[in-house]
């Protein structure tokens, strides 16, 4: 039902961090550090070293397109980067969210059963391109309020690219919708959700644009007057038709494109940085796993994963942060991360996310996601001691 | 059951009062803050509550308060599932606990960080409200030493003697989801937004190492100077145990030293069908209980602390079978109402509590005997079960349970 293959192929694309890497791999500095390196390697090189072979040799499986081997490599790719991380997080933060982008979808595709083949290319590509940097790169140590800064225009560039993808894929949507084409539709209402639940917080920072966005039919006092991507999951997954619904597809990406403009001039702070994700977080913990936000549509486990992403920028981007005075706290918030993500790698089958129908049935499990994600919030709250 | 029919005629107020006053030299240590110091900024002082801070029970001392204590109104009793298999985590989290405890006995509360980015340190609701003899109890459940057959913390060799899970009896229907756990908080309070305060910030604090299974709430008034009674409307625990608690509760030699002075805490939550007992004959209900209703008295008697005779009690009636099986417990239980049930009857009942030193001779022949004989059970069935370790008191500067994890 749920498509997290285009889901994944639409992080790898926005290459979030790219800007950033003059900044640590320091040039003029990279004959000697390389110099070093081959002298004496410190942990950090011995296991970006280890873990650059492995990604050649899955580079080479995925050339033969070796779907067994593929898998394999997927994962030890995951063990491997487990195994050293925390070593990168501390000396370099910012290569470290890298590596995070390219990896975790590599990761999760190795746990599909038919992975996605050219998104893994890519993404093995520039994985391998960011593992030579970090071979080379040099630790900086840096002023907290200049790592806020930095925080801030990380988590910035990461708003406005998920936002980019929302216009054009609620145009797709649109599209579709106009045509009355309810299947396609359908495909393209999952296709586009995420973008937005990934960065809701700032849309709600702009008056009714979340609202006419967003708005569930209980939020509203008049059914007359909702409008948005839910009044038309109903149309197509209620009502089965999509007749009068252009002029709600329509508005929708007017209403899009306006949250568009407004965020590329909105100057973002790092308090409202990390209010965010709380919001994000308790979303995730109020409204997506009790169904409620996709109430006909049931792909709800796939906005909560998305809710749980959004939050999880905040964090990569806030890492030199931390690092400065509160590195336990960011290797709590890290690993919680690690488990919300891998409780959700539970439900999804085949790259999809099973229907929140099929979620509920076992109250245990429900159970479970609530208190993992309770944790990540109480940890989260607590990573605002950093301003 | 026991005969302690000496007459009470300490009142309620009165009653509080002593127990203030016998706590009252460890209280006076208890203001100043040092040794967890390390949890919140030493700089700020917590505030001070303009309550009545006369209303207070000590939390430190020989034992756990919440046991010995006269008994409150209201009651929540938490239980709890551990999230971690790191003991360091969980010793953390009992300092914490222990540090909270500490200042919410008092009307105390956590004073905010400075960085008003961060959460509130308390939710607030009890701020200024006097503590209403606030009592916080804690347990440990069998599940916290042993879980699966596996020695979990490396402490399984300590655990207390008689520490295991209520073996099963006759009329009971349990309920997994409201039975036993790994640790349980008491919380006992005369003010019950203040109990709930206590509840909400424990528990909010024990996130990451704890997770809440379930919580079971109660309430129990009574005229002046009477025993109180239970939701049949019959008074409730009339022999109950009330002087030298050292023969029936408090742990002693033979058990590990982290647990001399404490006790075990047995809980079964008993389901009444009150639309039923409530179309009984008067003649009936108190043929039940062997006891008359409004007095209270046994038959054959006519006072309510008139010593018991068996023989002129129906053989199936409730007091005649407890009186007759195991040795006297220590009862502390609530009533407890929470709406309706699927068939629109009252979900109400009893959350039997009892206390006592061991046991295997005392609450379980009981229970067995009760589960098989007791005619009560035409209109009650338990529902839920647990049992807990109660660890001896704390002086200040010791945590919860402290000597179990360090000597």
């Amino acid at each position: 039902m749920v498509n997290t293959k285009k889901m994944l192929v639409g992080v790898v694309s926005t290459l979030l961090f790219v800007p950033m890497l003059a900044a640590c791999g320091n040039n003029s500095d990279s004959s000697q550090s390389t110099a070093k390196a081959t002298t004496k390697q410190t942990a950090v090189q011995k296991g970006t070293q280890k873990l650059e072979n492995i990604v050649t040799d899955l580079q080479a499986a995925l050339k033969k397109q070796d779907t067994d081997k593929v898998k394999k490599l997927g994962k030890s790719v995951n063990d491997q980067w487990l195994a050293y991380e925390n070593g990168v997080r501390d000396k370099f933060p910012l290569l470290y969210a890298q590596v995070e982008k390219y990896e975790q979808p590599i990761y999760a595709q190795s746990n599909m059963n038919q992975p996605d083949v050219e998104a893994m290319k890519e993404d093995a590509g520039h994985l391998q391109n960011t593992l030579k940097q970090l071979m080379t790169a040099k630790a900086t140590q840096e002023k907290e309020s200049k790592v806020l800064n930095q925080a801030v225009a990380n988590y910035k560039k990461y708003v406005t690219a998920q936002v980019d993808k929302l216009v054009t894929t609620t145009e797709a949507f649109a599209q579709a919708v106009d045509q009355g084409n309810i299947t396609e539709a359908k495909k393209r209402y999952v296709a586009t959700r995420p973008y937005y639940e990934r960065v809701e917080p700032i849309a709600e920072s702009f008056g009714d644009l979340d609202p006419r966005i967003d708005a569930r039919i209980n939020d509203v006092d008049n059914v007359k007057n909702w409008t948005g991507f839910h009044e038309i999951e109903r149309a197509l997954y209620q009502k089965n038709t999509l007749d009068g619904q252009k002029q709600y597809a329509d508005q929708l990406v007017k209403d899009v494109k306006e949250l568009q403009a407004k965020v590329k001039t909105v100057k973002l702070k790092p308090k409202a940085m990390v209010a965010g994700a709380m919001d994000l977080l308790n979303e995730a913990a109020t409204s997506k796993i009790t169904g409620e936000e996709e109430r006909y549509s049931h792909i709800d486990l796939l906005d909560l994963q998305a809710n749980v992403d959004g939050s999880e920028a905040v964090y990569q981007a806030a890492i030199p942060a931390l690092n400065v005075s509160h590195k336990a706290l960011g290797n709590q918030i890290d690993k919680q991360f690690q488990v919300v993500d891998n409780e959700l790698l539970n439900y999804q089958k085949q790259g999809q996310f099973e229907s929140y129908t099929e979620f509920e049935k076992n109250k245990d499990q429900v159970k479970a996601l609530s208190n993992e994600l309770e944790k990540l919030s109480k940890l989260m709250a607590q990573s605002a001691d950093i301003f | 059951m026991g005969d302690h029919d000496k007459e009470n005629h300490y009142t309620r107020r009165e009653m509080l009062k002593m127990t203030v006053a016998t706590g009252s030299g460890l209280m006076i240590g208890a203001s100043g803050l040092g040794f967890v110091s390390h949890l919140i900024d030493p700089k700020v002082k917590p505030k001070t509550a303009k309550a009545n801070r006369n209303e207070t029970v000590a939390f430190y001392g020989k034992h756990q308060a919440g046991i010995a204590t006269p008994q409150q109104a209201y009651l929540y009793l938490i239980s709890f599932d551990l999230e971690t298999e790191s003991k360091h985590k969980i010793i953390q989290l009992f300092k914490q606990w222990t540090k909270l405890s500490e200042l919410f006995a008092v009307g105390n509360w956590q004073p905010n960080a400075a960085n008003q980015q961060l959460p509130p340190a308390d939710t607030g609701e009890a701020l200024g409200i006097s503590p209403g003899y606030l009592t916080m109890t804690y347990g440990l459940g069998p599940t916290f030493f042993k879980k699966n057959g596996r020695d979990r913390f490396g402490l399984a060799h300590k655990m207390p003697k008689f520490l295991k899970e209520i073996p099963r009896v006759g009329n009971q229907n349990l309920d997994t989801s409201i039975s036993n756990g790994d640790l349980c908080i008491q919380v006992c309070s005369e003010i019950k937004q203040v109990a709930f305060h206590a509840v909400r910030n424990l528990i909010n604090t024990g996130i990451g190492t704890v997770s809440v299974r379930w919580i079971q709430e109660g309430f129990i008034s009574g005229a002046k100077g009477e025993t109180k009674r239970n939701l049949f409307g019959f008074k409730d625990g009339t022999a109950n145990v009330k002087e030298k608690l050292d023969d029936t509760v408090w742990a002693g030699a033979d058990e590990p030293s982290w647990m001399r002075g404490g006790t075990y805490m047995a809980y079964r939550k008993i389901q009444m069908f009150l639309e039923d007992w409530d179309q009984d004959s008067l003649k009936d209900q108190e043929d039940t209980f062997g006891r008359m209703k409004e007095s209270g008295a046994p038959y054959g008697k006519i006072h309510e602390q008139d010593a018991v005779d068996p023989k002129k009690m129906p053989s199936d009636s409730h007091v005649r079978v407890a009186h007759t099986y195991g040795a006297p417990i220590y009862r502390r239980s609530y009533n407890y109402a929470s709406g309706i049930n699927k068939l629109g009857k009252l979900d109400a009942g009893l959350a039997f509590i009892c206390f006592q030193k061991n046991p295997e001779n005392s609450f379980l022949p009981k229970l067995k005997a009760l589960g098989k004989l007791d005619a009560l059970n035409e209109y009650t069935q338990h529902i839920g079960s647990a049992m807990f370790a109660i660890p001896r008191g704390m002086k200040k500067g010791e945590y919860i349970a402290q000597a179990l994890f360090e000597s």
